[in-house]
């Protein structure tokens, strides 16, 4: 673990000298990069951006997605959801159910329509 | 409109279908569901909607969390995608669905949901829903089409996140829109000079930058790309001129500190090797 984690932090600095290098040409600063200088300095957020973007390529896999479907998904995430989803993808919620309202909770809101119960308003 | 059902678990797919069919996308949920849905979770995230959006050349634009933008929208002929909570913040019940309607006379909004092509849902059972769930909702637009209730800020992020996905007329022609509803935002006019840069339109975001700088002089980010964007077209002289103040003043970041001096050494260098194109043919 400890390993892969050393193998991309390499990549991400071979990432960052190679844009650095790059923009000696041409250095324009571009719009994400203006955009993401206001929490870090560019070079620190791509170094975190390319570390989540790893991790999020590794949780997709894990949940199910074939790894070419999870490169060509993350490569149109922005860096910033990128690090959302690398954060906190367990408690995300993921939409799924049918959308027919249960029984039970239906009743509860009749309740609570009715001022029986406000178990809403406490949750 | 179509109406994509869904199948188990994916909603995701088929709201996103229904959105992105309204935006001139032919795609339905089949096709969707390799973009978005995890298998594991048994349902979609939002940031891989979003992502989904963008890949197919679309952009994806949050909405304020309130039932006047839905009316809006709707007005507008825009479909609306929602998140909704059918359960507790203990047991959650995540779903999908797209706003299509409001029927004011019953109080009800009408809504695409699983395989429900026209479900009706009461006012106050549709708010409970959306309330729990953040009151997200996302409408999915052609890049030169901007929904009515988008606030600046929101465009910028949104069309930043979008724009690498895009080809360059396109994203160009959405900054632009961005532009004309806002045309003191100073971030938003930064970036249409950029786009227009990427676009081949040097002359554009010559215009843009120099704006930008009128109003902004201390715009430094602005300062080096126009810099950069003078020097690739052969005006050293004006290109320096540009650059010098920003030389003098300490950068927000240090990738903008690092290409400010990146620039400038480019500018001394192509000085010292070759003589200024005169007059400068992206004017004044």
């Amino acid at each position: 673990m400890i390993t892969s984690r050393a193998v991309m932090l390499v990549h991400a600095l071979v990432l960052v000298c190679a844009t650095t290098f790059s923009s000696a040409q041409a250095a324009v600063f571009s719009t994400a990069d203006y955009l993401s200088q206001a929490d870090h300095g560019t070079h620190l957020a791509r170094v975190e951006a390319a570390l989540a973007r790893d991790d999020v390529r590794q949780q997709l896999v894990a949940l199910g997605v074939s790894p070419a479907q999870a490169e060509a998904r993350i490569a149109a995430l922005s860096p910033a959801e990128l690090q959302q989803l690398n954060a906190r993808m367990d408690e995300m919620p993921a939409g799924g159910i049918l959308g027919l309202i249960g029984a039970v909770f239906i009743v509860l809101l009749i309740l609570e329509i009715v001022g029986v119960t406000d178990v809403f308003s406490k949750i | 409109m179509p109406f994509f059902p869904q199948s188990r678990y994916q909603c995701g797919p088929a709201a996103l279908a229904t959105t992105l069919w309204h935006s001139g996308v032919d795609v339905d949920a089949e096709a969707l569901a390799p973009a978005v849905y995890l298998p594991a979770r048994e349902g979609s995230l939002q940031p891989e909607l979003l992502a989904a959006v963008r890949r197919h050349g679309r952009v994806p634009y949050r909405i304020p969390g309130t039932v006047d933008a839905l009316l809006e929208e709707l007005t507008a002929g825009r479909p609306v995608l929602v998140l909704q909570n059918q359960g507790f913040a203990a047991l959650p019940r995540w779903h999908y669905a797209v706003v299509v309607a409001y029927d004011a006379h019953r109080g009800q909004w009408v809504l695409r949901s699983g395989t429900e092509g026209r479900r009706r849902e009461s006012h106050a059972l549709f708010l409970l829903g959306w309330s729990r769930a953040e009151r997200w909702a996302i409408v999915t637009a052609r890049p030169g089409e901007l929904p009515a209730t988008v606030t600046p800020d929101e465009a910028l992020r949104a069309l930043a996140d979008a724009e690498g996905l895009l080809r360059p007329e396109a994203a160009l022609a959405a900054w632009e829109t961005s532009l004309s509803r806002w045309p003191d935002h100073g971030d938003i006019r930064f970036a249409t000079a950029n786009a227009a840069r990427r676009a081949g339109r040097d002359g554009r975001a010559a215009t843009l930058y120099r704006q930008l700088l009128d109003q902004r002089p201390a715009h430094l980010a602005a300062r080096n790309n126009y810099a950069d964007l003078l020097l690739a077209r052969g005006c050293h002289h004006r290109a320096s001129t540009v650059i010098a103040p920003a030389l003098e003043q300490s950068p927000a970041s240090p990738g903008l500190g690092a290409a400010l001096r990146d620039t400038a050494r480019a500018i001394s260098r192509a000085a010292a090797s070759a003589p200024a194109i005169s007059p400068c043919p992206l004017g004044d």
